[in-house]
């Protein structure tokens, strides 16, 4: 008995050991596409409403299967990273690690896309449209002619800072909104010392990226930088090592007068997201710095949670970091060019078959009717009304949604970062549309400050080798860097900054920097300098 | 139904015998000898892209050969030697903090007479080792984050401190801080074979040494340790062996930007010169250092050992 019990167990084992693999083949193409996961409590992306439309209108009809695959927002780049390299990646894959893609084209990794965009995907290509095609041409095989390696979603709006001042402190302390660094200062001392956050009054906050720790910096500490000691081409080569420009030191010399004097988030750098959060929503910050549109978004309102904690609590947008070199408040933008699209060849496991149904999925989502279902979803349950431009109003929160209804435009409809209505007018105007009405005009406003003598983010038109080779040291770098800075004692601030940017120089910044110096003289840039503004 | 087994059959012929006896038992067996061979020998022909210009979609056998060139182009980066420090550092400190505690436990536990308090404490000591680091972290934030950390908010309020503990900020508290969280979720679970090679001791030897007037710490020094005295010794090489493998999660977790130098230990820096650009070539490169840093450590570990008249590992 216990002998042929434990046959049976053993044959078990074996039997679980053999992956069972469905065996059909009646003309069905399965493809499995990239979905990013941001943990909407509810939602859940490889099974949604989202993807049950498309499998019905386009799947369907088309023969093929559609899979979306979840890959966390937040990791996606190195979770990516792991797939590609085993050969285990979704068929259609997105990414906004443009390194990543660099090399892979170089691996020959990829579906080239000249011929497949041809004859499969006139409408995605006629929605993307030239220019931004541009962005994932490269000439691998140095024949003198580009191809198309991957595809760039169209950001419709290029607006990236938002800057956030508490109204109701202004009123408190009767005060102007600030409109440049003395009198932001002047704020935050006020705020302080009238506590007008209770105990822990935290007047200034940023949030810090731990992959580009100054990546949110730079909006305040640009304002420092001495413009007439910078020429276009330092701009291109110090291209993220802003912190070595003429006039940076004061900057972070300023962070550190405010970290001193507590009006900074003394817990700045020690990566814990929910004691922020909490101290957000609880209202002890008097100025934080995201996104545009953060404080209002339908998944998570900042201002409305906040409220709920202190009655008159409220954000506005503020434009108080004025470069006096330049006698503008700078902001950056994004480039019109969204995540980056690939169709990997997996080591095979992606077949010209899934190829091509790949380039017809995104050919069906660029079809205007297509790609107003994805991003909108159903009228009395996404949306209540519908403007006589045809764009949705009464947009329903996250938590109003039932489950099964739940759905992320920019995550699934990737191929446009941004509500698409068919104009710029009607996207620009939509924009502010799909927030709850009360909080329209502050919304405008910030759209408005983020667009004010905006420099558009710099980017280069060939691989950068040293990027790839040093870029996560340089980075790891500035963290330790913008950590020691603001915290330091202030009469070792000068050695101790000497110090640090000789430590990124080190590890990697100064071939960085003859690197995109090169690549500025060659031409291969893209972006704005600011001085030409 | 027992068959003949004499050994005058010949040595293999007996083997085949012995095999065909408990079929069944050598059957079971497969499955664990084919993880091994499947997940730890089978792999380790990667090492090889150690030496290469990997490029994962050609594979391995397509990959150009460059010799030693990942690993000078590594070890020749300034964080190399500090991460190197680190993990040798903070291993160290471990082994010193966390490997006396579990045998002192052990010996705690086993003295305790009744059974409930016994299994209520070791299941209490043990809970720790079930937590996962990000759990922990998390934990740690909240009891010693500074102003807002349950320690440095409550000795602030009671005035017996002016400033703030630096727990997490600054280099030398922050090791401490390391250590110490670690021996707190390993200690209970580092208990275990102690505990069962105590139950192995003869009783007699304790009831002999009652006899002859020893107290019980007398008993404690002259019974028990020197009973466990090999498992003790095996516990030690394994863990010198150990000496270059520093975990991802732990150091990553607990540490941040304001003691990167201190907290930067090899496999974070793996993580940043491999992983996250995808130069899995470079990666191996430092795992294989690693591998064979710590056979060097486990071998000598163990030759001593032998010198000095204990049993080793092999």
């Amino acid at each position: 008995m216990k002998k042929s019990l434990s046959l049976v167990l053993v044959l078990a084992m074996l039997l679980s050991m053999i992956s069972v693999t469905a065996l059909a083949d009646d003309g069905w193409v399965e493809l499995r596409v990239e979905a990013y996961d941001r943990t909407i409590a509810g939602f859940n992306v490889e099974d949604c409403w989202q993807l049950h439309y498309a499998q019905e209108h386009f799947g369907n009809p088309n023969k093929i299967k559609l899979v979306y695959v979840s890959i966390p927002r937040w990791t996606e780049g190195e979770v990516l990273t792991t797939q590609l390299a085993g050969g285990t990646a979704p068929d259609l894959c997105m990414t906004y690690n443009g390194d990543l893609i660099n090399q892979y084209i170089e691996f020959d990794g990829l579906y080239q896309l000249d011929a497949l965009l041809e004859e499969y995907g006139p409408n995605l290509k006629a929605f993307l449209g030239e220019d931004l095609l541009k962005f994932g041409q490269q000439d691998r095989d140095e024949d003198g002619e580009k191809e198309q390696w991957f595809l760039s979603a169209r950001r419709l709006s290029v607006a990236n800072v938002g800057n956030f001042i508490r109204a109701d402190w202004l009123k408190a302390l009767d005060m102007e909104k600030p409109t440049d660094i003395a009198s932001f200062e002047a704020y935050l001392r006020a705020a302080k010392e009238a506590n007008l956050g209770g105990q822990r009054t935290i007047p200034m906050h940023f949030d810090l990226y731990e992959s580009n720790p100054l990546y949110n910096i730079v909006r305040f500490a640009d304002a420092f930088i001495d413009f007439s000691q910078v020429t276009e081409e330092d701009w291109y080569a110090y291209s993220g090592l802003h912190e070595m420009l003429p006039g940076s030191k004061e900057a972070y010399r300023w962070f550190n007068k405010l970290y001193h004097e507590g009006l900074l988030y003394e817990n700045f750098d020690i990566n814990d997201d929910t004691a922020t959060d909490s101290a957000l929503l609880n209202g002890y910050f008097g100025f934080f710095s995201m996104q545009p549109d953060q404080p209002w978004r339908t998944d998570k309102n900042y201002q409305k949670e906040m409220e709920a904690a202190v009655p008159g609590a409220e954000w506005v947008s503020v434009n108080c970091f004025y470069n006096e070199s330049l006698g503008k408040h700078l902001h950056d933008q994004y480039a019109a060019n969204g995540l980056s699209i690939i169709i990997p060849k997996n080591g095979g496991a992606t077949t010209e078959e899934k190829a091509i149904a790949a380039v017809k999925y995104m050919d069906w989502l660029a079809q205007p009717e297509n790609m107003f279902m994805m991003q909108n979803g159903l009228e009395g349950i996404n949306y209540l009304e519908v403007t006589a431009d045809g764009i949705p109003t009464k947009v329903q929160s996250a938590d109003a949604v039932p489950d099964a209804n739940k759905m992320h435009a920019g995550d699934i409809c990737f191929i446009s970062n941004g509500l698409y209505y068919g104009s710029d007018e009607k996207n620009a105007a939509a924009i502010a549309l799909s927030f709850d009405e009360k909080y329209q005009a502050a919304i405008v406003e910030s759209y408005v400050h983020a667009g004010t003598d905006a420099w558009t983010q710099v980017s280069f038109s060939v691989p950068i080798q040293a990027e790839t080779d040093y870029g996560a040291m340089i980075k790891s770098k500035q963290g330790e860097f913008l950590s020691k800075v603001v915290t330091c004692d202030p009469a070792e601030f000068d050695a101790i900054y000497d110090a640090c940017i000789q430590d990124t120089l080190n590890v990697g910044a100064a071939e960085l920097i003859e690197a995109q110096r090169e690549a500025y003289l060659d031409g291969e840039f893209r972006g704005t300098f600011p001085g030409n503004l | 139904m027992v068959k003949d087994l004499r050994p005058n059959k010949g040595k293999f012929s007996a083997d085949l015998l012995a095999i065909l006896r408990d079929w069944q038992l050598y059957l079971m067996m497969l499955l664990p000898l084919a993880f091994y061979v499947l997940f730890c020998y089978k792999p380790m022909v990667g090492v090889l892209i150690g030496f290469q210009k990997f490029n994962p979609v050609g594979g391995m056998w397509k990959s150009n050969w460059i010799g030693l060139e990942n690993f000078r182009f590594v070890m020749k980066m300034p964080d190399f030697p500090v991460a190197l420090g680190n993990t040798l550092l903070l291993n160290f400190m471990g082994l010193i903090a966390g490997f006396p505690i579990p045998i002192i436990l052990a010996i705690l536990l086993n003295e305790i007479k009744s059974s409930k308090v016994k299994r209520t404490s070791q299941t209490l000591l043990y809970l720790p080792h079930f937590l996962s680091w990000v759990i922990i972290g998390g934990m740690v934030l909240q009891i010693f984050a500074p102003t807002t950390g349950v320690v440095n908010a409550t000795l602030l309020k009671w005035g017996w401190i002016d400033e703030n503990i630096p727990f997490l900020t600054e280099g030398w508290p922050w090791r401490i801080t390391y250590t110490l969280v670690g021996v707190w979720q390993s200690m209970g679970w580092g208990t275990i074979l102690y505990l069962s090679a105590i139950t192995g001791i003869n009783m007699e030897l304790f009831e002999a040494a009652r006899i002859d007037g020893a107290n019980k710490l007398q008993q404690i020094w002259h019974v028990t340790l020197p009973g466990i005295r090999s498992t003790i010794v095996v516990l030690l090489i394994l863990n010198v062996g150990q000496m270059m493998n520093i975990s991802f999660d732990r150091p990553y977790i607990m540490g941040n930007t304001r003691v990167q130098a201190y907290c930067d230990v090899l496999s974070t820096f793996v993580y940043r010169a491999g992983i996250t650009n995808a130069q899995f070539a470079r990666a191996t490169a430092i795992g294989l250092f690693q591998s064979v840093v710590g056979l060097i450590m486990v071998s000598s570990a163990n030759f001593v050992t032998k010198r000095l008249g204990e049993d080793g590992i092999w």
